[in-house]
């Protein structure tokens, strides 16, 4: 991979958050040896810092260590930095000397978010979940906009078995982001674990009208993405409450009204996308065995 | 005592699929059989999810998609499987017991095996097994000899399988082509259920 190819897609990442770390570190070591700094000019900074943290993520800490001290010269007393240098420490020194480290640049400065969340985030590894949650809460108090740290309480409360506390999370979310369809499927997904059928055809269903409300998008396209993954949820949801029309719905939420065609929608959907596959691929046959089962 | 044997193919797609999101916790299920009254084959393993892992709709329908796939092989769902987002942590998720529980419905032998990620780059096998105790809580297994010592209860089927499993992920960046059901969902292209690019002759 040259140079340029390789600039290209760290932006990529950079501008997506994207995780990937081994190949974030692939490149990037790439442009740290062929001289690219230079040429990224005042974009050099924020690769120095996704380098560090993927450099980190793949247990090389040298190279970490390198971008780290080019940071600090360049900006001492930043931050930005001291929040790396502290996700530096968590990897080889003690949670409870990354606390105090946390703690003290708190004291400094105490509606740091960055720090904050840090702290927050050695909590929940430790296993220091109530502390963890309690800090969180605090922290949308007087943060209330910050939608990564409602979904973070989701994600804690769903991982401690909540799932009606990480619904009141997300409805947070959704009145933050409404845009968003993937914080619908996740709110349609946890309201079908927290054992409300009604409540998760419901936003199944609204993640499917976003997508369609696309105007770009050609009318009776085949699903793709995150659509398939919603008509799956469609699909397991209207067989549910076809057998049994009652079940409850915590939230009271009606169940709608033409159940039978919008089961029969969701298989001829799904059929949609995996016809054709069903020859030349294995993989569509036990899908739709599927949705043959009724 | 029921003994368990785990195949070279189920060993590796395990590791590749901890390896592949090293960052998440990731699961799947056990498939394989009975081999005459006490033991149990596992023969291959299905990745299920790395997303979202404490939510059930879609582990609902990969289980269900599974075990059809494992009928068709003429084998059953035997078990659980779990790699935690944390190295040093070689607990199973509350999800974890729900299902390996729910699998232990239609086959009561069923184990959980958990990743023990300090172990992936050692000569032995990096599994910790799990068994139901009461209700459904599960504990590890506390056997003497350990589980995958000479003489235990649980084995490889080929000794050379964590060698070889680090090697593939290492030198071959096998994890890379691994997908599971999750990843199906995006890609529909993606054959979660087989991974057959994924399939390693036995050492």
């Amino acid at each position: 991979m040259d140079l340029p190819s390789a600039l290209q897609k760290l932006s990529i990442y950079r501008s997506r958050n994207t995780r990937a770390s081994q190949e974030t570190f692939d490149k990037g070591l790439l442009v740290l040896k062929g001289n690219g700094l230079k040429k990224l000019g005042d974009e050099g900074w924020a690769f120095l810092e996704q380098l560090a943290l993927a450099a980190i993520d793949v247990g090389r800490l040298d190279i970490a260590d390198r971008c780290l001290q080019l940071l600090t010269e360049k900006f001492p007393g930043s931050p930005r930095v001291d929040c790396l240098n502290g996700i530096r420490k968590e990897v080889t020194e003690s949670p409870e000397a990354a606390l105090a480290y946390y703690n003290q640049l708190l004291e400094a400065d105490p509606v740091n978010v960055a720090f904050w969340k840090r702290k927050i985030s050695v909590l929940r590894r430790i296993g220091r979940i109530d502390e963890a949650v309690d800090e969180l809460i605090e922290l949308l108090d007087t943060f209330y906009t910050d939608v990564e740290g409602w979904l973070e309480l989701a994600d804690i409360y769903s991982s401690c078995h909540q799932y009606t506390s990480s619904l009141q999370s997300l409805s947070h979310v959704l009145l933050l982001a409404p845009q968003n369809p993937f914080y619908v499927l996740r709110f349609a997904e946890t309201a079908y674990t927290a054992g409300d059928v009604p409540l998760a055809i419901k936003s199944f269903l609204n993640v499917i009208d976003m997508a369609d409300s696309d105007e770009d998008a050609p009318i009776e396209q085949v699903p793709s993405g995150f659509q398939v993954r919603a008509w799956l949820g469609i699909k397991l949801c209207s067989r549910r409450l076809l057998q049994e029309r009652r079940l409850p719905s915590p939230s009271q939420t009606p169940v709608p009204e033409h159940l039978q065609l919008i089961d029969e929608l969701a298989t001829e959907r799904l059929k949609t996308v995996y016809a054709g596959r069903d020859k030349s691929d294995k993989e569509a046959h036990e899908i739709l065995e599927w949705l043959s089962r009724g | 005592m029921v003994s368990y044997t785990v195949s070279h193919q189920a060993y590796v797609k395990i590791i590749l699929h901890s390896a592949k999101y090293p960052h998440k916790l990731v699961n799947g299920v056990l498939l394989g059989k009975r081999v005459g009254s006490d033991q149990v084959a596992i023969d291959d393993a299905v990745p299920l999810l790395h997303n979202w892992t404490s939510l059930s709709p879609m582990m609902e329908i990969g289980l269900d998609l599974a075990s059809g796939y494992a009928e068709s092989k003429g084998l059953h769902v035997v078990g659980y499987y779990q790699a935690s987002e944390r190295v040093g942590e070689v607990a199973l998720a509350p999800v974890g017991e729900r299902m390996a529980s729910k699998i232990s419905e239609a086959f009561p032998e069923a184990i959980a095996l958990v990743v023990d990620g300090q172990q992936v780059g050692s000569e032995s096998a990096a599994l910790m097994p799990f068994v139901a105790a009461s209700g459904t809580s599960w504990r590890p297994v506390s056997s003497s000899p350990p589980p995958f010592t000479l003489g235990s209860t649980f084995s490889l089927v080929s000794e050379k399988s964590p060698t070889r499993a680090v090697a593939l992920i290492r030198e071959s960046r096998l994890h890379e082509k691994f997908g599971d059901f999750d990843d199906h969902l995006e890609d529909v292209s993606i054959d979660w259920l087989r991974n057959e690019a994924c399939n390693d002759p036995v050492p």
